[in-house]
């Protein structure tokens, strides 16, 4: 895969493995402005470890991830900054529990940043308002719902200015009635043109939102293309195997 | 009851001339139980956030080499002062220091010594203890500040650090009362405290039971006042329980309700 001058994040030949077990076998991509890309996957394909990977919440075995033409897996890079570019929405939300809402949203402004305070307020403000939890800005993450909280989460990352956000099974630890809200903030988002990985089980909802679909399989992006390609006329036999499965729903989630 | 009446008399005789040698060895135990407790704490907290410093495989040889160096430095502190009475410790520092320099260097003054003695002693259990408290604290925390890009000594004072620091409070408590209690064995380099009035007094008059009836009563006062007072800045800190309920969420909607845009079925 060539260095391409105008990708934000390419990912090279990327390996990880826990212990003796494989988890990722060569991963290569290149995401671009605007790019909304799923990844799809049986649980255990590796899915979650390569979004972790990428802002090295895990360290990668072997392989670069290149984040606009620098290889952020050399030494000596700062890796805190690179994080701050490449927000992080989890699937159990990991809103810091000592803070209220609001805070919640400034405190990585002000101190990564380097944010005034009233700067930071304002911000956190009008991302909360945008995922609708402005009404909530006193209270603590345990005061709140599951899909409150991941609103929060959403907001937390955006405020961050990010070039890419990772969703990492954003809606795999709420109860059903709440799924909604944050898909639908998420679907805002891609709207709007924001750069997105996203790790989902929603198989409708990555049909609708993305613009290209990566099936993983084995520790390897097996298929990847548009949506409708994809989901549509799926080329190889996992593939089907796994959307079948999936639209049959014998799936299990997780 | 004349056995009583002849304490009661032998204590009032006792605090009649020792009275105020009492009290001020009770404010000295104070005041030299809450700055080692301090200190102590600050010991700990500093020692558990080094401790907790991440190594990774990508950092400079030379770095990682000194975070090891420094995991086993606070190992081999915690272990020495945890590890031996905190009276030996007293003489062996308080002696030490002139037999190993030759008279250059000694403790000027005993409340510098003592301060410094109890307050590496608390500052060893602490140092376990926040240990374990920043271990307690959920890893996504920490990744939740990871991900927005915070080092870790900003994780560590703006996350970790206030959630450990609420589930060791009642430790911080405990090392409080132990050292009100422990550093009666000060007296041993010659720590003006509660316990060593006892000794002025009780070796003057031979009135060993009913001084130690005072320090007794004494120090169980202490101890219960503290830890009524640790009770109740323990509840003033939680703060308030109750919230506003807010009823208006623009997005909460029912389940299911994932609505699709308008797209040709096929």
């Amino acid at each position: 895969m060539k260095l391409s001058e105008n990708a934000i994040l390419e990912v090279v030949d990327l390996h990880k493995g826990f212990g003796n077990n494989p988890v990722l076998n060569g991963i290569d991509f290149e995401v671009y402005t605007g790019d909304v890309i799923s990844i799809i996957g049986a649980s255990g394909s590796g899915k979650s470890t390569l979004l972790r990977c990428i802002n090295q919440l895990e360290m990668p075995g072997s392989g670069e991830i290149i984040y606009r033409g620098e290889n952020m897996l050399a030494r000596g890079v700062n890796i805190n900054e690179y994080r701050s570019r490449v927000g992080m929405v989890f699937q159990s939300f990991n809103l810091f529990n000592n803070m209220t809402v609001l805070e919640n949203c400034m405190v990585g402004q002000m101190k990564v940043l380097g944010r005034s305070k009233s700067e930071a307020h304002e911000r956190a403000l009008e991302y909360l308002s945008k995922v609708g939890m402005s009404a909530f800005i006193k209270a603590k993450p345990k005061q709140i719902s599951g899909g409150q909280k991941q609103r929060v989460a959403i907001a937390r990352a955006l405020a961050m200015d990010p070039d890419i956000l990772l969703f990492d099974e954003p809606t795999s630890a709420l109860d059903p009635e709440t799924v909604g809200e944050v898909l639908l903030v998420m679907q805002t988002l891609a709207e709007e043109g924001m750069t997105m990985l996203v790790v989902t089980h929603e198989m409708a909802f990555a049909q609708d939102i993305s613009s290209q679909v990566f099936f993983m399989h084995e520790g390897k992006i097996h298929e990847r293309g548009t949506a409708a390609d994809l989901f549509g006329n799926p080329e190889k036999a996992e593939t089907r195997d796994f959307l079948s499965r999936f639209r049959s729903g014998r799936q299990i989630a997780g | 009851m004349d056995k009583f009446s002849k304490l009661i008399f032998d204590i009032g005789k006792l605090w009649e001339s020792y009275g105020n040698s009492y009290l001020r060895g009770i404010s000295s135990t104070l005041i030299l139980a809450l700055v080692a407790t301090a200190i102590g704490c600050l010991i700990g907290f500093v020692c558990g956030v080094l401790n907790t410093i991440p190594i990774s495989q990508n950092d400079h040889p030379v770095k990682r080499f000194f975070l090891r160096l420094v995991r086993v430095v606070i190992r081999i502190y915690v272990e020495i002062f945890r590890g031996t009475p905190m009276v030996l410790q007293a003489v062996f520092l308080y002696y030490g220091l002139p037999y190993i320099t030759d008279n250059a260097l000694r403790f000027s003054s005993i409340w510098l010594a003592s301060i410094i003695i109890v307050s590496i002693n608390t500052g060893a259990y602490m140092a376990e203890s926040v240990r374990g408290g920043i271990l307690s604290v959920d890893p996504g925390q920490t990744e939740g500040a990871k991900a927005v890009g915070m080092s870790h000594f900003q994780t560590m004072t703006a996350v970790i650090l206030p959630q450990a620091l609420r589930n060791k409070k009642p430790q911080i408590g405990n090392n409080f009362i132990i050292n009100v209690k422990d550093t009666s064995v000060m007296f041993i380099i010659g720590f003006p405290d509660f316990f060593a009035a006892h000794r002025a007094a009780a070796g003057a008059t031979f009135l060993y039971f009913p001084s130690a009836t005072i320090e007794m009563v004494g120090y169980f006062t202490l101890t219960l006042a503290a830890s009524a007072l640790l009770r109740f800045l323990e509840k003033k800190m939680d703060g308030d329980s109750s919230y506003e309920l807010v009823a208006a969420d623009p997005l909460v909607m029912a389940a299911g309700t994932y609505s699709r845009p308008e797209r040709s079925e096929k």
